[in-house]
């Protein structure tokens, strides 16, 4: 098990400590999907494995996709050993896809599973009642107080569709509406060069400053970009770790996680492998 | 006696001698079970289909074809408009394996315009052509048998079969289209022409900029997909995406386009065994350095951009030499993204084939054809590099030298 997750990444992927906001950033060509999916399987795959940890104390996790549907997700997980559909049915994962019924007419919604809710609409309230009413589902009635992290796949797509509704600062408290209910958070956002450095449009505008709100937010960056020496056989790209403002120095966190930059590669059948430069 | 004889022997010879008949109808199942026009990859089994550009399928990632479910945007710079004819081959190689084409944004017009079917007539290219079609054959045959038949059939039997396969008719993947001809519609078409949802109005009234001009695009699609049977093949074209002279300006704005982009995106992944889309855009217009553009290739699957050479670099032959040479490259392909590849995690990768520069060529013929951009030799001082030159392709070189 231990082998699907790359032991240069382990101390990252690990449970983050209470009230973390972990970003994630990619560009064209360079999807963080890889590495959701690595957060999603150490989560998920160690809390239950471990016999030792009370069933009320596993983690549980709270999914939400704007670019992705379920499907994608589960078939992906399953390659690496984690069944999604399982863990949903055992409540202690939830999906919310924000992709198949967020701009179709209605009668094209799709039927849900168990675990699975598809947003219908694209207006905040709507957006964080529903994983709000998620996070509670898995949380479950007893009140249990078990951790519940949140990953949300390109939250910036609701910014890039709303046009002039919603603004960065409107997306920034949803988040932090919705961080005030969760253990931590993991967030995926596009930092593509023409996102944040245009600065002409609103699109622009409220990209780059929701982006760079939430990295200063964060407790740690993962970027990942493509190789800065153009495409090689063996590299897919390089991630970059940054270490927030917030993570105090002599913290316990700190010490376990320090700044990097490594490079991965994903090889065709999924696997991943991480190294450092010249190895 | 000799009758019987002969009844004896030819089946033996048959079984032993080509072994095509097993084969031939453990293939026909899964050929009956995959609509017209579609094969598996192999990658993955997936279904995919063609663009009706052979060279264009190649450069997916390894699965020959543009998967089901998956989106393909073509960027192109210039006033040039070789993404239109990619386009246009993609909606005619539709045509003509009889899936349902949508033709989003433009009027009927411009389905009288796709390259017809290319005429074999010349047997040069009849058996070229069917050298490559055995070519293909033989890969589908070895991947098939790598599955269930590893252990019976040896590298002989393999063969074998591709003898009889030349006569027999195997559904054509991706045809061969002819520029100068015209396609002729069958009727009842299987196009779907849908134009904008708001045409432009003659009353001097402000059109209401607050609705978004996709929605009939969608609720077409969404209709179209949910009346026809799952094995229908639908395919999306979407010529000149935001080009100002089919679209209003507001159409651009970001609340409207990115969201029928992201329906789009939910239609695809809601029907991945059944839809496809080429969507073509103008650069020079919505340049890949605005925020736009990059949501745009962020809700695609694939984005290849095109980068014509100016008019003016383009090397024209003197007749003679050009049937003998391949023709100039007319400009650069650049990839940025593939189809699935890239959704797993992409980089670089033997199959990505971005390693390489890619250049293209559009004949009347041959189609579109994506290769990798190598330099011409000089022609200058031929001589002098003959001898370089005779070690990879010493008959070209020497060609050449008889010319001059």
């Amino acid at each position: 098990m231990a082998s699907k997750i790359p032991p240069l990444l382990e101390p990252y992927l690990a449970l983050p400590p209470e009230a973390s906001l972990i970003l994630l950033t990619n560009v064209l060509g360079a999807s963080t999907n890889w590495l959701v999916l690595r957060f999603l399987h150490s989560t998920l795959a160690t809390s239950s494995n471990s016999l030792e940890v009370h069933p009320e104390d596993e983690t549980k996790v709270v999914f939400v996709s704007f670019l992705r549907d379920f499907a994608f997700w589960k078939d992906n997980a399953r390659r690496l050993g984690l069944d999604l559909e399982k863990h949903a049915a055992k409540k202690s994962f939830a999906f919310v896809d924000g992709l198949s019924g967020l701009f179709l007419p209605k009668q094209q919604r799709p039927a849900v599973g168990p675990g699975e809710t598809v947003l219908s609409s694209p207006s905040l309230t709507n957006v964080s009642e529903a994983i709000l009413k998620a996070i509670q589902d898995v949380r479950g009635s007893s009140g249990a107080k078990g951790n519940v992290l949140l990953v949300v796949d390109q939250l910036d797509l609701l910014l890039a569709v709303a046009g002039n509704q919603v603004g960065a600062v409107n997306l920034e408290e949803m988040l932090a509406g919705l961080r005030e209910e969760v253990h931590s958070a993991i967030i995926t956002v596009s930092a593509d060069h023409p996102l944040v450095s245009a600065l002409q449009t609103p699109l622009e505008t409220n990209h780059a400053s929701f982006l760079v709100n939430i990295a200063h937010q964060a407790d740690f960056i993962m970027g990942l970009r493509l190789l800065d020496s153009g495409t090689a056989t063996d590299v897919s790209g390089v991630v970059r770790v940054t270490i927030g403002d917030q993570v105090a120095e002599d913290d316990d966190f700190r010490r376990k996680i320090d700044e990097r930059e490594l490079l991965y590669f994903v090889a065709g059948d999924g696997g991943v492998r991480v190294f450092e430069r010249g190895q | 006696m000799s009758f019987r004889k002969r009844g004896v022997v030819v089946p033996q010879s048959g079984s032993t001698n080509s072994s095509s008949p097993p084969p031939g109808s453990a293939n026909k199942p899964t050929q009956t079970q995959a609509p017209p026009g579609t094969r598996p990859s192999p990658l993955d089994g997936r279904l995919t289909t063609s663009t009706g550009t052979r060279s264009l399928d190649s450069l997916l990632a390894g699965h020959s074809g543009l998967a089901l479910g998956n989106s393909l945007l073509i960027e192109e710079s210039g006033t040039t408009d070789f993404g239109g004819t990619l386009l246009k081959y993609y909606v005619a190689e539709g045509v003509v394996q009889k899936h349902v084409v949508h033709v989003l944004g433009v009027p009927e017009g411009w389905g009288r315009e796709l390259p017809g079917l290319g005429l074999d007539d010349d047997d040069g290219r009849r058996k070229k052509k069917a050298a490559d079609e055995d070519k293909m054959k033989i890969a589908w045959r070895y991947e098939r048998l790598g599955e269930f038949g590893a252990g019976v059939g040896g590298a002989r039997d393999r063969n074998v079969p591709q003898v009889t396969s030349a006569t027999t008719s195997a559904p054509v993947f991706c045809h061969d289209f002819d520029l100068s001809k015209r396609l002729i519609l069958p009727s009842p078409s299987n196009m779907h022409f849908v134009t904008l949802s708001v045409q432009p109005n003659l009353s001097f009234k402000d059109p209401d900029t607050s609705v978004s001009p996709f929605t009939k695009f969608i609720q077409h699609l969404a209709a179209q997909l949910s009346n026809t049977p799952p094995t229908t093949i639908h395919r999306v074209a979407i010529p000149s995406l935001l080009s100002p002279a089919l679209y209003p300006s507001y159409a651009s704005n970001p609340s409207h386009i990115l969201q029928f982009l992201h329906g789009l995106r939910a239609l695809l992944r809601k029907y991945p065994t059944q839809l496809t889309t080429l969507i073509t855009i103008p650069l020079s217009l919505h340049p890949r350095t605005t925020g736009l553009t990059r949501w745009i290739e962020l809700l695609s699957d694939g984005v290849l951009e095109l980068a014509p050479f100016p008019a003016s670099a383009v090397v024209i032959k003197p007749s003679g030499a050009a049937t003998e040479h391949e023709e100039p490259p007319q400009g650069m392909l650049k990839i940025h993204r593939l189809p699935i590849f890239h959704e797993k995690g992409g980089g670089g990768g033997e199959n990505s084939g971005s390693g390489d520069d890619m250049a293209f060529n559009l004949s009347r013929r041959k189609g579109m054809v994506i290769k990798p951009y190598s330099l011409p030799p000089v022609e200058a001082d031929g001589e002098a590099q003959q001898g370089g030159l005779e070690g990879d392709d010493g008959k070209k070189a020497t060609k050449v030298d008889l010319e001059f």
